[in-house]
């Protein structure tokens, strides 16, 4: 489905990504591990072909199709879709607005009504200007509605967790775990607490625009949690004295 | 009543605010006979949302040049509304002639003082006591003689505990080009009332326009104003300004407008908050396109315990010739005030375009999407028709971005 290959990507001329090779086979999720600042982000807006990400070297397949100098709206059309970790507030343009021309053609208003209801958004929220004073479970149950409207082939979704309550964590852990029975996807967790209810075949992690390591998901996060990216530096600096 | 020397001598005297007329450079008192409402008054009837064809079944105000040629009350609503030209209403009952020019001062400027002296028609409305008026009263105002002033007087008068919604349309027919608008509407919401004032204005490339509105609001009393501008005018300056006298009385002052060509537009909202608890909120959101300049000032006074004032004024710019410039001013005279204001100018957001275009739409779809919001009436609270409608003329207007 998606495979990196050597990817480096700048911004303003600030190196982000320095080296990334990652594969994700049709029907796999993974998830990227990383502390802050390490690039996480910039990988998923790489993938998807943000504005701003240029990239100097390697190259993006998906689906079969080298995506490296394609532009984002074609990408998201190919059937790439991205839950924004800050995503911007647009006055004046409701979440129903914008769910309505993201779905034509695609899911019919029944399937709609079906995935508003599961993620308990009501015509108030509908309603609604585009995250213009949403809650931190608002935004991301508004993200994720606009995303499955889309039925990406793959969904990227930087911290579908940070931010949200229990009560918001399990609906959109539960109605991602189903939609994630037939297509790919990229995690970003910081904390982990997705994996509860979604369970990734692979996690990486991300040091310095570099993936210092794969493995199983749960070893690894539970590595994470006792002590922190201690070791995951430690394999960096291995990782990069090995490039040399 | 009226001091006629000192309205006279107000007649040289320029407007605080908006480009000077010269008043002389406009026809009056001679117009062309109006002969029926043919297809494209209707049509431009539409345009501003007043539904000309429907007349016979909605209460409907229509005023041409200097005269009123049609006006009737909805049946349903014969004893709730009284609807006539303000002439009628000075004959009718003694205390009309009070309340005229309690709310604007004829000597705030040469175009008060004209419509003091001129003024030809305009309409009176009373919603009487306690009565509901769920269906909208349309008034439009048509200019049909090429390059006149049209000066009009207009008293709305809501009855304690009535409700109702007034649609006003003002507009030119198709085959006139200059002109000037002169409009001073007075709009006294008495305890308990709740009006909403509706106004939809399109005019044309040479067209001016100077409108003076003055609003009070007693306890309890909701006044809700609604204006939608689109498309070119020469020049337009107006700044309705309500005194919200009662306890708990609240005002909205809703404005969206999109200018093109070389349209000069000063539009404001000024609000008192003299009641005790009253409160307001004004926005002005306006985009401006080719070589149109809009100035918007807001300013809410508190004046009163707890009163609370929002003000919002945005401006989107859609091109590098364009001008935009916005002014909010809150001034309080109590501690316990709360008053805020927010202002913000720009192109479109860079943000939001990836954004969107991140949920698969083209740029061009992400532009139209985003100046439509700027434009949004959803929150204007229209019933559904004139909504509708009045979303018709923004697509109009956008026709082609």
């Amino acid at each position: 489905m998606l495979k990196l290959e050597n990817l480096h990507v700048s911004i303003d001329g600030r190196l982000v990504l320095r080296g990334v090779d990652l594969e994700i086979g049709d029907g796999e999720v993974h998830v990227l591990f990383g502390p802050n600042g390490s690039g996480k982000t910039s990988l998923a807006m790489s993938i998807l072909g943000y504005p701003g990400y240029r990239v100097i070297s390697g190259r993006i397949i998906f689906d079969g199709v080298d995506i490296t100098d394609k532009p984002m709206d074609e990408r998201v059309r190919m059937g790439i879709g991205a839950v924004f970790q800050n995503p911007p507030k647009i006055y004046g343009v409701r979440l129903k607005d914008l769910i309505k021309i993201i779905s034509k053609s695609k899911v019919n208003s029944a399937e709609i009504s079906g995935l508003m209801d599961r993620l308990n958004i009501d015509s108030s929220l509908l309603n609604r200007y585009l995250n213009v004073g949403f809650s931190g479970g608002e935004v991301k149950r508004s993200e994720i509605a606009q995303v499955l409207a889309m039925k990406p082939k793959l969904m990227i979704l930087d911290e579908p967790d940070s931010g949200v309550d229990l009560d918001n964590l399990q609906l959109i852990g539960r109605e991602l775990a189903e939609n994630f029975k037939d297509r790919s996807g990229l995690i970003i967790t910081h904390h982990g607490y997705i994996l509860n209810y979604v369970k990734p075949v692979k996690a990486h992690v991300m040091i310095n625009g570099v993936i210092v390591c794969d493995g199983e998901p749960e070893k690894i996060l539970n590595r994470i949690r006792e002590s922190g990216y201690r070791w995951c530096r430690k394999c960096y600096e291995m990782k990069m004295s090995e490039r040399l | 009543m009226l001091r006629d020397e000192d309205v006279r001598k107000a007649l040289e005297k320029p407007a605080k605010y908006g480009a000077d007329l010269d008043l002389s450079s406009y026809g009056f008192g001679e117009a062309e006979e109006f002969a029926e409402i043919d297809r494209d008054v209707s049509r431009r009837g539409m345009e501003v949302g007043v539904d000309l064809d429907r007349r016979k079944y909605l209460s409907t105000f229509l005023h041409v040049d200097y005269s009123t040629v049609y006006k009737s009350v909805q049946r349903q609503f014969k004893d709730d509304l009284e609807l006539m030209t303000i002439e009628e209403a000075l004959k009718r009952y003694d205390w009309v002639r009070g309340l005229l020019w309690k709310l604007r001062d004829p000597c705030e400027d040469k175009y008060t003082a004209f419509t003091a002296l001129n003024a030809k028609g305009g309409y009176f409305m009373r919603i009487l006591e306690g009565r509901k008026i769920l269906i909208p009263i349309q008034a439009c105002f048509l200019l049909f003689t090429q390059g006149i002033i049209q000066p009009v007087h207009n008293l709305i008068v809501a009855e304690p505990g009535s409700e109702a919604h007034i649609l006003t349309g003002c507009t030119i027919h198709p085959r006139v080009t200059r002109g000037l608008h002169l409009g001073v509407t007075e709009i006294y919401v008495r305890k308990g009332a709740k009006l909403t004032y509706t106004m939809v204005h399109k005019w044309g490339p040479e067209f001016d326009v100077r409108s003076r509105t003055g609003i009070l609001v007693e306890d309890g009393g909701v006044f809700v104003s609604n204006y939608v501008m689109l498309g070119e005018l020469r020049t337009f300056q107006s700044q309705p300004s309500a005194r919200l006298i009662g306890s708990s009385s609240r005002t909205s002052m809703n404005n969206v407008v999109y200018l093109r060509g070389r349209s000069e537009m000063d539009l404001g909202g000024e609000v008192l908050l003299e009641g005790a608890g009253s409160r307001a909120e004004i926005i002005l959101n306006s985009v401006a396109a080719d070589n149109a300049k809009i100035t918007t000032r807001g300013r809410i006074l508190g004046l009163a315990d707890n009163v609370k004032g929002h003000l919002s004024c945005r401006g989107l710019m859609l091109s590098d010739e364009a001008e935009i410039s916005t002014i909010p001013i809150l001034e309080s005279k109590k501690m316990n005030s709360e008053l805020s204001h927010e202002a913000a100018i720009g192109k479109i957001a860079e943000d939001q375009l990836n954004y969107l275009m991140a949920r698969g739409l083209s740029r061009d779809e992400a532009e139209s999407l985003i100046v439509r919001g700027f434009l949004d009436v959803g929150r204007m609270g229209l019933p559904r028709p004139i909504e509708e409608g009045v979303r018709r003329t923004i697509e109009l207007a956008l026709k082609g971005f």
